[in-house]
């Protein structure tokens, strides 16, 4: 009797399985276990991940690490997956011509126009000339009302603009009411004796004048050359419940185009793509190319110095020399990103255009044997370097009930998406694509404007709840679920992610259907891309129509609602698609580990 | 016949007067109604909940001196949702503004 353990490192998770070899040479599994990996995949950094996991998992079954007497350890396919995030277009505000935001409490719906009077001058209001009033926190609610009040009877005041949030204070106090806006954080910036436009939408509804070029246009009196100027003030305004729009000569809001840069492909059919063309003529350049050998981006531009940046990290990382490293697939995705604009007065952000791509970076090949001299030492056992990572990933992946040869798998992982097939007499074709769940995630932070690669991550692997009361929830789907304890009241009216450890706070105030839709975007952008990318390539005659069974394995096929997707996406080609149950009991993971033990019978034989 | 406003409840014992001011004007920014009533019962947590549990809106505030509480019906009398020991302006409008949230379904601030 002895105890075998198959190993697989990946970008982002190192797995064991550990069988036992019967004297007749069939393999009975006893345990399995995962760990994250440690360092960059295919360095000698990994033992300790590798050290880890093997613990675990023979922790389960009461024994020690010692009792192994062969680890089986993959030969890592040199690829290894990066992703970047380039903004296309930047917005400006020059002068600052514009408010637009939502605060929650304005008050007094309408629209007004004035000029702009700071308060501490309205002893020279001139009466019979329309004013919007402008009040810093140091003024109390109270002070402000009454001076409007005292004042309203010689002057014209149409609108009020506040730092403080204070705008249903005021009113309430007013004798004339106007509409009135606050929470605008930086007041100190706004110029006096400016003619202004002000709006407040109705409860319930955003803006109609102020995000409208002509409303603007009818508001403030401008010519048709004028109008044309504040078109985009008018398109960043769209959806805002409140507005302050400035009749500023040099006022402007300027949307400018970055120089995005070509991208050269060195392949089998040279080409060369613009950034800004787009994701969609991107891929339709990398896929008419051919075998790629590396691709680079013209210097001193973003895409240049995306790749660049991406190259140069993966160097500092595994030693190999810049020029050793290939880029020989992208896929790129066509994004939005909300980005502070420059100038704002009241935190603004407006949508920009950006690409985010996922790279696959070839290295030379990985020291695979280093890190398993290094195992042999440490652990003093015997460790080999055995099969191909896909070939792995099929042999275990056919350990799921109901499947048969021939067959496709797609390894979903963090990195990259890898497809095999494997026919009826065991031959195997494999292929590697950039791009997998770390880009899903990438593209559900910068489109919501996060910040935080981590709560991306959850949202990507939770469903969405809205906290009603403190005693229900809605679930994204519609499903309303009580509880018996009450709720902690920190989560009282949030959208939240349902976690197995309890609720997840969203702190971002984002709508539920917005985060829900970026959510399944992103997963589809990626991995219903990928899949067709993928299984285009291993398929006999490169025709989907030849493969008829796919079984989806890998980190991101744990997901939620990504095999669905590919399900339904699937199912226009009479395709049979599901989540793998590797060995009847792993799930959708341990398919290499599990291979690796597998094919030590066949090599004995 | 008298007929009520649906309000949150403020149920006080010897108040302090800025503290009240401050509460109440976080309410007000929230556009909801309030009704304020000086209690002899001295124990800040159970003014909090009977206020809470005597509003039609299931909303309350407790005020004793410069101790506050907010609470919301079908919570337990010993836990307020909110509650601060000499609280200075912005907390006291917070807590007001946080027991109108609670019956808009917004968000604590
Ligand atoms: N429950 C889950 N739902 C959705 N995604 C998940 C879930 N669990 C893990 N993932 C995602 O799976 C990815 C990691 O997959 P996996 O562990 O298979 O990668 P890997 O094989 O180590 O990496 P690679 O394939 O790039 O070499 C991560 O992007 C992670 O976010
Ligand atoms: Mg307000």
């Amino acid at each position: 009797m002895s105890y075998i353990a198959g190993i697989d490192i990946g970008n982002s998770t190192t797995e064991v399985c550990v069988g036992e070899a019967a004297a007749d040479g069939s393999i009975h599994f006893l345990t399995s276990a995962s760990c994250p990996t440690t360092g960059t995949k295919g360095t000698v950094s990994n033992t300790h991940g590798v050290k880890a996991a093997l613990k675990q998992a023979m922790s389960k079954i009461g024994r020690d690490v010692e009792d192994i007497s062969l680890i089986r350890l993959n030969e890592a396919a040199p690829v290894i997956g990066d992703t970047a995030m380039e903004t296309l277009t930047e917005t400006i505000i020059t002068d600052s011509s514009m408010i637009g935001h939502n605060p929650s409490t304005p008050a007094g719906a309408g629209q007004a126009v004035g000029e702009i009077l700071l308060i501490e001058n309205i002893s020279r209001g001139v009466p019979g000339i329309p004013y919007i009033v402008a009040a810093p926190a140091s003024y109390s609610y109270e002070e402000i009302a009454a001076i409007l009040n005292q004042s309203g009877d010689s002057l014209d005041i149409t609108g009020v603009i506040l730092q403080a949030d204070e705008a249903v204070l005021v009113k309430n106090r007013l004798h004339k009411k106007v509409p009135i806006i606050d929470e605008v954080a930086r007041i100190d910036k706004l110029p006096g004796g400016v003619p202004a436009a002000i709006e407040v939408a109705l409860p319930g509804q955003t803006i109609r004048m102020l995000s409208n070029p002509y409303g603007i246009a009818t508001l403030l009196d401008l010519n048709a050359e004028e109008t044309r100027t504040v078109t985009p003030i008018a398109k960043s305004l769209i959806g805002k419940r409140s507005a302050v729009v400035l009749k500023t000569p040099g006022g402007n809001v300027r949307e400018n185009v970055l120089p995005a840069g070509e991208i050269y492909l060195d392949a089998e059919h040279s080409a060369s793509v613009n950034l800004d063309e787009g994701a969609e003529k991107i891929m339709q350049v990398v896929s008419d190319a051919g075998i790629i050998r590396d691709i680079t981006g013209q210097p001193e531009t973003n895409v240049g110095n995306m790749f660049a940046r991406i190259k140069k990290g993966m160097s500092e990382l595994d030693g190999t020399a810049n020029g050793d490293i290939h880029i020989t697939d992208i896929l790129a995705v066509d994004t939005l990103a909300p980005v502070l604009i420059s100038g704002a007065l009241a935190g603004e952000t407006c949508l920009e255009k950006a690409v985010g791509i996922a790279a696959m970076v070839k290295t030379q090949k990985l020291p695979m044997r280093q890190i398993a001299e290094k195992l042999r030492l440490e652990l003093d056992t015997d460790v080999k370097v055995a099969g191909v990572e896909a070939v792995m990933a099929s042999l275990g992946a056919l350990t799921t009930p109901g499947t048969k040869l021939p067959l496709a798998i797609l390894d979903m992982g963090g990195g990259s998406t890898d497809a095999a097939v494997i026919s009826e007499e065991g031959k195997v074709v494999i292929t590697h694509q950039a791009g997998a769940g770390e880009l899903v995630s990438m593209l559900i932070e910068t489109e919501l404007g996060l910040g935080d690669r981590h709560i991306a991550e959850q949202i990507k692997k939770y469903p969405l709840a809205k906290v009603e009361s403190l005693f229900h929830v809605r679930v994204e789907n519609g499903q309303m679920t009580f509880i018996d304890e009450s709720i902690d009241p920190r989560f009282y009216g949030r959208v939240v992610l349902l976690s197995e450890e309890g609720f997840i706070r969203i702190e971002k105030d984002i709508p539920m259907e917005k985060i829900a839709q970026v959510r399944r975007d992103a997963k589809r952008k990626v991995f219903v891309t990928n899949a067709f990318r993928a299984l285009q390539k291993v398929a006999p005659d490169q025709d989907l129509k030849n493969i008829s069974n796919v079984v989806l394995v890998g980190g991101s096929a744990e997901d939620f609602e990504i095999p669905e997707m590919l399900m339904e996406e699937f199912s226009n080609y009479r395709i049979v698609c599901g989540r793998g149950n590797i060995r009847g009991q792993e799930g959708p993971r341990n398919a290499v580990a599990t291979g690796l033990v597998l094919s030590y019978v066949g090599e004995k034989q | 016949m008298i007929i009520k406003k649906p309000s949150i409840f403020i149920y006080a014992n010897e108040p302090d007067a800025a503290v009240v001011k401050e509460i109440c004007a976080g309410i007000e920014e929230e556009g909801v109604f309030f009704e304020l009533n000086e209690m002899e019962n001295t124990n800040l947590k159970e003014l909090a909940w009977n206020a809470a549990n005597d509003s039609m809106l299931g909303s309350g505030i407790g005020i004793r001196g410069t101790y506050i509480a907010m609470q919301m019906r079908g919570i337990e009398k010993n836990r307020p949702v909110e509650s601060y020991q000499n609280p200075d302006k912005e907390q006291c409008r917070k807590l007001g503004a946080n027991s109108a949230r609670a019956i808009k379904k917004l968000p604590f601030k």
